[in-house]
């Protein structure tokens, strides 16, 4: 048994240390939200955070994971509500199918820590997560928004 | 108009679905012109609303839910005449069984060919128009007043003189006890408060935070994961392999054979996969090992010499051609296509003696139900079919050879929920692949420049007859393979169109985003262009000189050329890099659909800038969700230009991941632009018409910037 902390939360799970930690948050913790695309760390459906850090889970072994704060997106709300992307999302009506949105969101929630008001141009080019029903302009749409309201709470 | 038995029956399965609780009013409703089939004891009722104590009404949904919108827009036409906020619906997916088989007069349900607003819009009226009748009347008996005297607010039944008021969540068990009303009338389409509007995603939280349940997401007691490795060769089949090799890995529970391969069944997926990768198997790799689809190419390309059976015939498109006084000729050829869904092939099955039950991302319930039945040898109602959120669809998701695998399996461990899930590889490699296709155009002209006629000769094999042989009017015609190419608006005095059939067995094929349309509108829409040039004039002003007995095809084109501000001519940017537009028009599935594209090259590299696109789907039930399905239908049509092909060598699939595979990314996303034309036409379909428009605009552009014909796609096997 090897202990993970995923979202503030400390997980029993009985894994080998070379299972993809995707699989590990999906089928050993049950948390779903973080999905499975290509395996070969292209698509980014499985993006989380380690340490803050943007990570494919798919590329990243189970064992590497030891001692790290894992984020997935059932750990990106807080108590005081939805993060302002998933707001945002909700606000845009940008999902189609879904599948890979909890990993956009992801990602835009590391693009965002690491730059609070990037230019569409950055966004088009730091988000790298393929969505195959072709939701990006509203994807940057709700980027931008979320930026803006972060930076009006901050 | 309601049958007792049938209402039970629709009732028990509702509640079984639906986990609705007590007091749950349930609505059955026969649909004009099955009372002769009720009377034979084969009722077909439908039911699709349920209203519990506290006013949740649970709608059962037909259709199902992979981005299009589905979960919206239907709903909310049925909450138009219900008099419900969307906020009181809860939307679930109906099961399988002749109750929701609601399409083509009551004779089949599934969600594909942009059918389901447009085939159900009038029974979701009904539906709810229906419901709110009868929970007038239970308020008026209970208030002994004439039902003529109540109306409704969203959820609420009022009495207009007293001000009484009752709670639909009130009124739903007595509403419940009366005989179903026929003919109940509709509301005037000025007072609608849902159809016409950009109502909100009724899945968009959900899918924010990561709740949304898809079928990988699937969880039961005791679940098993399962592996599979198939035949790298389409028709092999598994020869021998060796399951002592990978029994005592850590978690594997069983290793069995599947229809064309093998399955490693393990405690977690992982662990399946892992011992399947050291598996040791052989295939048999049967009669097909030789295939490949340079080979293919070249048989459709010495077909297109031939004489086909004939698809369209005005005038005398031979004599036209020979008296011609200036004659073009474009071969084009468009290759297999991969639907890449996001969430890759998996399936959920649980079989029990006397019970199956398949949680599977699916577009028909019927088809999962009697797959199901096939494997098991159980009746369909002994079937439980649950479809979740689909992770992406685009045709794939009609054919059942993932739910097979996992019935399979779950035959051979009774007892045990077991969850197959395809790699990205085994999706990519045994896809049911939009056919390779190729296409003769030719065309004549007189002195004056004007077209006199049109000669299409395609070849190939389409989706409808290899798996749909039954919906053939004459076995020899598919239109699958050629529907976009033949039968255009343009005024052209002669025209023929012939079909080759060639069949491309062993490959699967299937239905791809927009089917024969998406390989066929870019044949005709890039041909047309190069008819204007031939003729020396303007691609819009060329169209709308033949479209001057088509107005609504007209309006369309002047619409997105409009909202381009079209350009004849190529320019330069303030940084000198070259721009030009290109145009196309297509209907397909009851939808006009114009785009014009403006694509830039710079130093070889191609930037598609932005997209104007106009449609004319009759009338928009939800414009926002028209307008989102016209982008998504013009990214995937992008990405297919762009760089999306499927290759064979040696009976095998080339590409294997999005490495090989690449799909739009969004650094190349353009700007779109949609504007949404409601011309009081009956209505057409969302899902699919803005995918066909986009190869041509995009190719037509690149000929004015580059001077270069682009005659098969994808572009990335160009050099511009």
């Amino acid at each position: 048994m090897t202990t993970l902390m995923i979202n503030g939360k400390q997980y029993e799970l009985d894994a080998e240390d070379d299972m993809p930690l995707l699989w590990a948050i999906r089928d050993i913790a049950g948390l779903t939200g973080t999905k499975f695309g290509c395996g070969i760390g292209m698509c980014g459906a499985c993006s989380i955070h380690l340490d803050g850090e943007l990570v494919r889970s798919c590329m990243m072994p189970f064992g590497a994971a030891k001692d790290k704060a894992i984020t997935t997106i059932e750990g990106l709300a807080s108590e005081e509500g939805l993060h302002p992307l998933q707001q945002a999302w909700i606000d845009k009506d940008v999902s189609q199918c879904g599948y890979c949105q909890p990993g956009q969101i992801m990602a835009a929630a590391a693009l965002l820590r690491e730059n609070p008001n990037p230019s569409e141009d950055e966004i088009r080019t730091k988000m790298t997560n393929y969505c195959r029903c072709g939701t990006y302009l509203q994807i940057f749409e709700a980027v931008k928004q979320a930026a803006q309201l972060q930076g009006e709470q901050s | 108009m309601s049958t007792l038995s049938n209402l039970s029956m629709t009732r028990r399965q509702f509640l079984g679905t639906a986990a609705a609780g007590a007091g749950v009013f349930v609505l059955g409703i026969s649909l004009p012109g099955c009372a002769k089939v009720d009377e034979q004891g084969e009722g077909v009722i439908n039911a699709f609303i349920g209203i519990d104590e506290n006013g949740v009404v649970t709608f059962q949904n037909p259709f199902i839910e992979m981005g299009q919108g589905t979960y919206t827009s239907i709903p909310a036409i049925m909450a138009e005449e219900l008099d419900a906020d969307m906020a009181m619906l809860k939307v679930v997916q109906a099961p399988h069984g002749p109750e929701y088989r609601i399409m083509f007069n009551n004779t089949t349900r599934f969600t594909g060919g942009s059918f389901s607003v447009r085939s159900s819009y009038m029974t979701m009226r009904k539906a709810g128009a229906t419901a709110r009748a009868m929970l007038i009347e239970a308020a008026a008996g209970t208030w002994r007043v004439p039902p003529g005297e109540c109306t409704t607010e969203p959820g609420v039944v009022i009495h207009r003189e007293s001000g009484k008021k009752m709670t639909y969540g009130e009124l739903a068990p007595l509403a419940a006890k009366l005989d179903i009303p026929a003919d109940v009338p509709l509301k005037d389409d000025a007072s609608f408060r849902l159809i016409g509007k950009p109502i909100k995603r009724t899945d968009n939280r959900v899918k924010a935070t990561g709740e949304a349940e898809f079928g990988i997401d699937i969880k039961a007691d005791g679940l098993l994961y399962a592996a599979v490795k198939q035949s790298p060769v389409f028709g092999g089949s598994v020869q021998s392999y060796d399951q002592d090799a990978v029994l005592k890995m850590p978690g594997v529970v069983a290793v069995e054979e599947i229809p064309n391969g093998v399955a490693v069944i393990a405690d977690q997926y992982w662990r399946a996969k892992k011992a399947l990768e050291q598996l040791p198997v052989t295939f048999d790799e049967g009669d097909n090992a030789d295939f490949s689809s340079k080979s293919y190419l070249e048989k459709l390309k010495a077909a297109l010499n031939e004489s086909g059976v004939r698809v369209e015939n005005v005038g005398d498109a031979d004599k036209a051609l020979s008296e011609a006084a200036k004659t073009i000729e474009a071969v084009y050829h468009a290759p297999f296509l991969a639907h890449q869904t996001m969430e890759p092939m998996n399936c959920t099955a649980l079989v029990t003696k006397d019970h199956c039950k398949v949680w599977a991302p699916n577009q028909g319930a019927d088809f999962v139900a009697k797959v199901a039945a096939e494997i098991t040898g159980l009746k369909l109602d002994a079937i439980e079919v649950i479809t979740p959120f689909l992770g992406g669809g685009f045709g794939r998701r009609f054919i059942m050879d993932y739910t097979a695998q996992a019935v399979t399996l779950a035959k051979k461990l009774p007892g045990k929920p077991i969850k197959v899930i395809w790699t990205r590889e085994e999706d990519t490699q045994h896809d049911h692949y939009r056919p390779m296709t190729a296409a003769k155009y030719r065309a004549g002209f007189d002195a004056q420049g004007n077209p006199l006629a049109i000669q299409i000769t395609t070849a190939g094999e389409g989706p409808s007859g290899r798996l749909n042989p039954e919906f053939l009017k004459d076995p020899t015609i598919d239109e699958s393979i050629f529907e976009g190419g033949p039968h255009q608006p343009y005024a052209i005095p002669n025209k023929r169109a012939e079909l080759v059939n060639v069949t491309v067995k062993p490959v699967p094929i299937g239905y791809w985003r927009s089917v024969g349309n998406s390989q066929n509108a870019f044949f005709k829409e890039s041909f047309i262009d190069e008819m204007a040039h031939a003729a020396g004039a303007d691609p819009v002003e060329f169209r709308r000189n033949l479209l001057t007995e088509q107005p609504r095809f007209k309006k369309v084109l002047d619409t997105a050329a409009g909202m381009a501000n079209w350009k004849s001519e190529a320019w330069k940017d303030e940084n000198g890099i070259k721009h030009a537009m290109g145009v196309a028009l297509h209907e397909s599935f009851g939808s006009i659909v114009a785009q014009v594209a403006e694509v830039a090259v710079d130093d070889g590299d191609i930037r598609v800038v932005r997209v104007w696109c106009a449609v004319d789907c009759g009338f928009a039930v939800n414009p926002a969700i028209v307008k989102m399905q016209m982008e998504s239908g013009i990214v995937y049509g992008l990405s297919a230009a762009w760089s999306e092909e499927i290759t064979l060598e040696k009976g095998r699939v080339t590409q294997s991941n999005f490495h090989d595979y690449p799909i739009l990314r969004p650094d190349q996303m353009p700007a779109v632009d949609v504007e949404i034309i409601n011309s009081g036409e009956p209505l057409g379909g969302i899902g699919e018409p803005g995918t066909p428009p986009i190869a041509p605009a995009v190719c037509n552009a690149l000929f004015k910037l580059t001077g270069q014909r682009v005659r098969s796609l994808p572009l990335s096997k160009y050099t511009f």
